[in-house]
């Protein structure tokens, strides 16, 4: 009953032809991509007020943001690697992903900086590395049935660890490693553009490129989007349940081992506490993901809007800083992170909320039959 | 519990007028309705007729926009579940709202706890709780157990007892035997008869018209959110109430040309898995509709799902085209040859935010990919156009999210994704379960054409016109077992006679039809 | 007819002490006992009562976060929370020169308030908790931060010591801090077995809708269980402070993952529904002689979040397959 009578809603409301702010406004709400782009272009513009106004320590102008996509890069990954687990479904996330950041980063330092490796195979290593991490995870939580938050709670527990106890606290900065931070040049761009962080093109666009490809073009994101929308049907539809929600989380290692090469980079130093340090990378990650659309209730949300949501989260912070004196800058970007991820999880709620309630009591009940 | 004092004529529930709309649609147009004490009322209706919209708004877990609701000359607040339940109404919904980790007894007080100095009384509710159970006829050992170690049958049950234990005076159920077996719904009637001597009013919604006949003693029918009529049931024929429900007469047996003959091409040998069927045979030729018939619980499903590696057999045999296939997942089912649309569409069945085209293409996605890994979209797409086309589903195009589809099309959409790659072997649960009358038809025909060119199909139904309309061989399926078979054209009587079975069949029981 | 006729596994309703409780008490017993023969100081005084003192705060919210996690939400702003508490406390105690009780009072009702808008926004969003608490777990860090204003907190004086880890906060040897924790878990047990609105969180987490439509009061319930830890951050915040001395910018972080951690490896399970205050005390007693035996045998203190790990892991993966045996039945 209830289907018919939202489906003949959405037939009237096609009628209607409502009044071009009114399908703007919806445009917005419904369509997370079109909200970030209006979100990214207030608040460079409202940058660009206070620079000319003389509020800003510095100018906030082409060079410095395209300066401030060092640190968009890691985030970024590292948000494309929660999605990946998020949209597994079943209240998947992954908690670890800073500390598998820190572990790899550690296991890379070793191998260039301590054995001497040559670079090439070590980036093959640390990236296997990292996703025989992640398959931990993925072990535990798609095979032997963990609850997600507490395999990765656990898993980053000892993940962080072992980082720590590898080299007894220290950070690898030899030679070798220190000469990575080439990495992590700007390059200079034709037409006029401002210089770009080189890892811009090394790390984050192949990552991007990869992650967009895999859930939009592959076979393997239509199982992975299956799985996350309804876990049953997809096994109905002779879906390995268990294989693809196992391969997001073994891809959401393989992308914080890439986020942990570009930050050994960018540290020129492999640091033990490279993605668990404060309150580490995996919540920045998450709310990225959350505010670039993706339903904590799995199955739903785009790279784009990802991508958009960690470009917005770095150039806000890049604002703030240039706002605020000394460490007022850092405080400020912890307030932008919490009411981004307050705000953009109210606005998933209303249509949350209704399929939470026809949902959730059936569902729970069936599940556990 | 006392009778109810007020004359015969005054009745204990009515309400006046309801309407209620969701986002533009009415539900409910304007409905009178009323319930005497000491009543069984069945409520009737083709699915959207308003059934449950009416049932929320008299539990109060909805308001009316419109129109009153009365109990016992009292009207209630719109929308209080509380209020409702002061006045003595009680609800069992469809799916039991049970705690699965709470004990029995819990589970039944929950909500409304005995209490003693403000702490819950866990003895009392224990004592209350294993005379309920008694009185349900079921282990009062039950009280103790934790509902989620429960069969599904019996946490239905468990939810009955709950509405009994607050003395209510007016007891809906909104499809209380779709999920119990023969036995227990003839416990629930002996309940129901206790409770309408008691002067306890019931509202009893059920599909199952049969069961209506023998346990009301009104019916009202409803459609499109109107009430067509109240009547005494003894004036009607179940034909006449389905004529009311679906307002045209229902539509005969289907014809078909006879079926080829040839070797079988799905064959199951002595198919058992413990505690869900045991030695379960038969055949299935190309070109072929057999039906599995059997009330809800009976096993039909079970078996479906055996052949389809969901639930794997663990005893017999089975074969495909004459191989012998063990599947363990519905993957290895599918490289067999055998497909299935599952029973339960919005659970089992559709993506619903997803487009038609992923809902049909990811049953597919090693077939529609290019080197298995890059899907074909343009092939997907074609694929899913040629199925708008070829089943009439009625959808702008592929790119359309399935859950803005009605049920029937949804349903549509779900065959759709079993026909991709042709398979031999088709099974089918519930094929039309929730579907309007019209997508019912088209279903039909759509299996009897997909048979015509050759499929041997199997039909799991606990729909009796359903399975006469459809099948070649009816096999009637009780307790786990193949318990009758019937040719084509076979009485709705006899088939549903031998489902119910009116001897409970004994453990060793051994099956009449040896092939 | 063989479905029903199948027979049920018949177990008695939840005892006092379940199964994972009588592990955990034999883990740590048996923990104990080698630790007692491997190092001579561990069964000294000063010893026990260090590793009681130091698992008094992430009890006694613990106490809170297991009616929160039984309500299938979590909270992990609790860190967060106690840096707020801790500073603007540690301020007044020092700049205002509050007295014992109004300083608890004020930590309390600050806490309270924390926890309160957490309930709110998870009682009215309905988005889940983890996402909602991550949000305020970095507002609240940013509430800290601003009113540390970039300095820590030095020269606090010892008012509240009695509730702390030093001598002052012991009678007859025992930790008081422990011991009410102890009694505070023992009420919220006493509470969650006993008393009706404690039965119904045990039904929100099982099934929040069917728990409204059978008349539980799901909103006011979800706001007093994240009220009720917020208050008991506070609470833990007036330990930590203790014998007064530094408060730095840092307090309180990490604390969410340790209070989960004990909860879950105390039994109580993620998805809602089930679980005792019990197993958390117990859970973080674990967690506390963990911590101290990594000290004592002299290993790098980071490897206590490996075993941390790894216990979690241990509980977690014991209770699912006891779950999994117990379906198959």
């Amino acid at each position: 009953m209830t289907t018919t009578a939202e489906e003949t809603t959405r037939d009237g409301q096609a009628v209607k032809r409502p009044s071009l702010p009114a399908r703007l406004g919806r445009l917005l709400l419904h369509d997370r991509v079109a909200l970030l782009c209006l979100l990214l272009v207030v608040l460079v513009a409202w940058m660009q007020v206070l620079d000319r106004g003389g509020y800003l320590l510095g100018p906030y102008d082409a060079a410095y943001m395209a300066a401030a996509l060092e640190s968009f890069v890691p985030l970024c990954v590292l948000a494309l690697a929660e999605t990946l687990v998020i949209l597994s479904g079943r209240g998947g996330i992954d908690l670890s992903v800073g500390a598998m950041v820190s572990l790899t980063g550690m296991a890379f330092g070793f191998m260039v900086g301590e054995w001497g490796w040559p670079l090439w195979p070590s980036l093959a290593a640390a990236l296997a590395f990292g996703t025989a991490l992640g398959a931990v995870n993925g072990f535990l939580v798609a095979v032997l049935g963990f609850p997600s938050l507490i395999a990765t709670l656990a898993t980053g527990y000892a993940y962080s660890s072992l980082a720590l106890v590898s080299n007894d606290n220290a950070p690898i900065s030899t030679k070798p490693i220190q000469d990575l931070h080439e990495l992590t040049s700007m390059v200079d761009l034709p037409f006029g553009l401002p210089p770009v962080p080189e890892q811009f093109f090394t790390f984050l666009i192949p990552c991007v490129a990869l992650v967009w490809l895999l859930l939009n073009r592959t076979a393997f994101g239509r199982r992975l989007y299956a799985v996350g929308t309804n876990e049953t049907a997809a096994r109905y539809a002779a879906v390995s349940v268990s294989g693809t929600r196992f391969r997001a989380f073994a891809l959401a290692g393989l992308l914080s081992g890439a986020a942990a090469i570009v930050t050994v980079g960018q540290f020129a130093s492999a640091r033990p506490d490279a993605g668990t340090v404060g309150n580490g990378m995996a919540l920045p990650a998450i709310t990225i993901a959350v505010l670039g659309g993706v339903a904590i209730t799995g199955g739903a949300g785009r790279v784009g809007g990802v991508v958009l949501a960690a470009l917005l989260v770095v150039w806000l912070n890049a604002g703030i800083l240039l706002y605020f004196e000394g460490s007022a800058g850092a405080r400020f970007q912890l307030l932008a992170l919490g009411l981004l991820l307050v705000a953009s999880t109210s606005l998933n709620a209303p249509a949350g909320r209704r399929r939470r309630r026809r949902r959730g009591p059936a569902g729970r009940t069936a599940g556990r039959a | 519990m006392e009778r109810e004092t007020e004359g015969d004529e005054r009745p204990l529930l009515r309400l006046a007028g309801v309407r209620r709309s969701y986002g533009g649609v009415q539900a409910l147009r304007g409905v009178d309705f009323e319930v005497r004490a000491g009543e069984v009322h069945a409520l009737v209706g083709e699915n959207g007729a308003g059934k449950s919209t009416l049932i929320k708004i008299i539990s109060g877990a909805e308001a009316a926009d419109a129109g009153t609701v009365e109990m016992a000359g009292r009207v209630l607040p719109g929308g209080s579940t509380a209020a409702a339940f002061e006045a003595g109404i009680a609800t069992v919904y469809q799916e039991p709202q049970l705690f699965g980790e709470l004990p029995v007894a819990e589970n039944i007080f929950l909500g409304r706890e005995l209490r003693r100095r403000g702490l819950v009384d866990r003895a009392a509710q224990r004592r209350r709780a294993e005379e309920l159970l008694r009185r349900l006829g079921l282990d009062p050992g039950l009280a103790d157990v934790r509902v989620a170690d429960l069969p599904v049958a019996r946490r239905q049950l468990v939810s009955i007892a709950k509405a009994f234990a607050h003395e209510a005076r007016l007891l809906i159920l909104d499809e209380p035997s779709a999920i119990l077996t023969d036995r227990e719904i003839e416990v629930l009637f002996d309940v129901l008869r206790s409770l309408r001597a008691h002067g306890v009013g019931v509202v009893y919604i059920s599909h199952r018209l049969d069961e209506l006949t023998v346990i009301s003693d009104r019916v009202t029918v409803l459609r499109d959110g109107l009430r067509v009529a109240t009547r005494p049931t003894a004036e009607l024929t179940i034909r006449e109430i389905a004529r009311l429900m679906v307002g045209h007469a229902p539509v005969g047996a289907s014809r078909r040309r006879p079926v080829p003959d040839g070797p079988a091409v799905l064959e199951a040998a002595g198919l058992s898995r413990r505690g869900a069927f045991q030695d379960v045979s038969f055949q299935v030729r190309a070109g072929e509709v057999v039906a599995l018939f059997g009330l809800v619980g009976s096993g039909t499903g079970a078996i479906a799902r055996a052949l389809y590696g969901i639930d794997p057999p663990d005893g017999g045999v089975l074969r495909v085209a004459g191989r012998e296939v063990r599947p363990r997942t519905p993957a290895d089912a599918v490289a067999a040859g055998v497909a299935m649309l599952p029973g339960d569409r919005k659970a089992q069945g559709v993506f619903a935010s997803k487009s038609i085209g992923f809902n049909i293409s990811v049953g597919h996605l090693p077939a529609l990919s290019r080197a298995r890994v890059w899907v074909d979209r343009a092939r997907e797409r074609a694929v899913a156009s040629g199925f708008i086309d070829r089943l009439r589903i009625k959808a702008p195009g592929p790119a359309t999210p399935v859950g803005t589809l009605s049920g029937g099309n949804q349903q549509k959409v779900v065959l759709a994704r079993q026909l991709v790659q042709r398979p031999p072997v088709l099974v089918l649960e519930e094929p039309t379960q929730g579907v309007d009358v019209g997508a019912k038809d088209e279903i039909h025909d759509l299996v009897l054409g997909l048979a015509d060119e050759g499929s041997a199909v199997l039909v799991a139904s606990s729909d009796l016109p359903e399975t006469i309309r459809l099948a070649d061989r009816v096999l009637v399926v009780r307790g786990g077992r193949i318990a009758a078979e019937f040719p084509r054209g076979a009485a709705q009587a006899d088939v549903l006679a031998a489902a119910a079975g009116d001897d409970a069949p004994r453990a060793d029981e051994e099956t009449g039809e040896e092939r | 007819m063989t479905a029903l006729a199948r027979p049920l596994a018949r177990r008695p309703a939840a005892g006092a002490i379940e199964g994972q409780e009588a592990v955990l008490i034999g883990v740590i017993a048996l923990l104990w006992a080698a630790l007692g023969l491997s190092v001579d100081t561990f069964f000294t005084a000063s010893n026990l009562q260090n590793i009681l003192a130091t698992v008094a705060p992430v009890t006694i919210i613990g106490v809170g976060m297991t009616a929160v996690i039984v309500t299938a939400g979590i909270d992990v702003s609790v860190g967060s929370a106690m840096a707020v508490v801790m500073v603007i406390v540690a301020r007044q105690l020092r700049d205002g020169g509050l007295a014992f009780a109004p300083a608890v009072g004020l930590a309390l009702l600050i806490g309270a308030l924390l926890g309160l808008v957490n309930g709110a926004l998870v009682a009215y969003l309905r988005v889940h908790p983890i996402i909602i608490t991550f949000g305020t777990l970095n507002l609240y860090r940013f509430v800290a931060l601003e009113i540390f204003d970039g300095r820590e907190v030095a020269g606090v004086p010892g008012t509240l010591g009695p509730l702390g880890g030093g001598a002052e906060g012991r009678t007859l040897g025992l930790p008081h801090s422990w011991v009410l924790a102890v009694a505070l878990a023992a009420l919220m047990w006493a509470y969650m077995r006993h008393v009706p609105t404690g039965r119904h969180l045990y039904a929100i987490g099982g099934d929040a809708e069917a728990a409204r439509l059978a008349g539980v009061r799901v909103t006011r319930r979800l706001l007093g269980v994240y009220a009720l830890t917020g208050l008991l951050a506070g609470l833990a915040a007036c330990c930590v402070i203790g014998g007064g001395g530094l408060v730095a910018q840092s307090a309180g972080t990490g604390m969410e993952l340790q209070v989960i951690a004990a909860v879950v490896i105390g039994g109580t399970s993620i998805q809602g529904g089930r679980g005792t205050v019990l197993g958390t005390v117990l859970g973080a007693l674990l967690v506390g002689t963990v911590t101290s035996a990594v000290t004592l045998l002299g290993w790098p203190n980071e490897l206590t979040s490996l075993f941390i790990g790894v216990f979690i892991l241990v509980a977690v993966g014991s209770d699912l397959l006891r779950e999994r045996r117990r379906r198959s039945l």
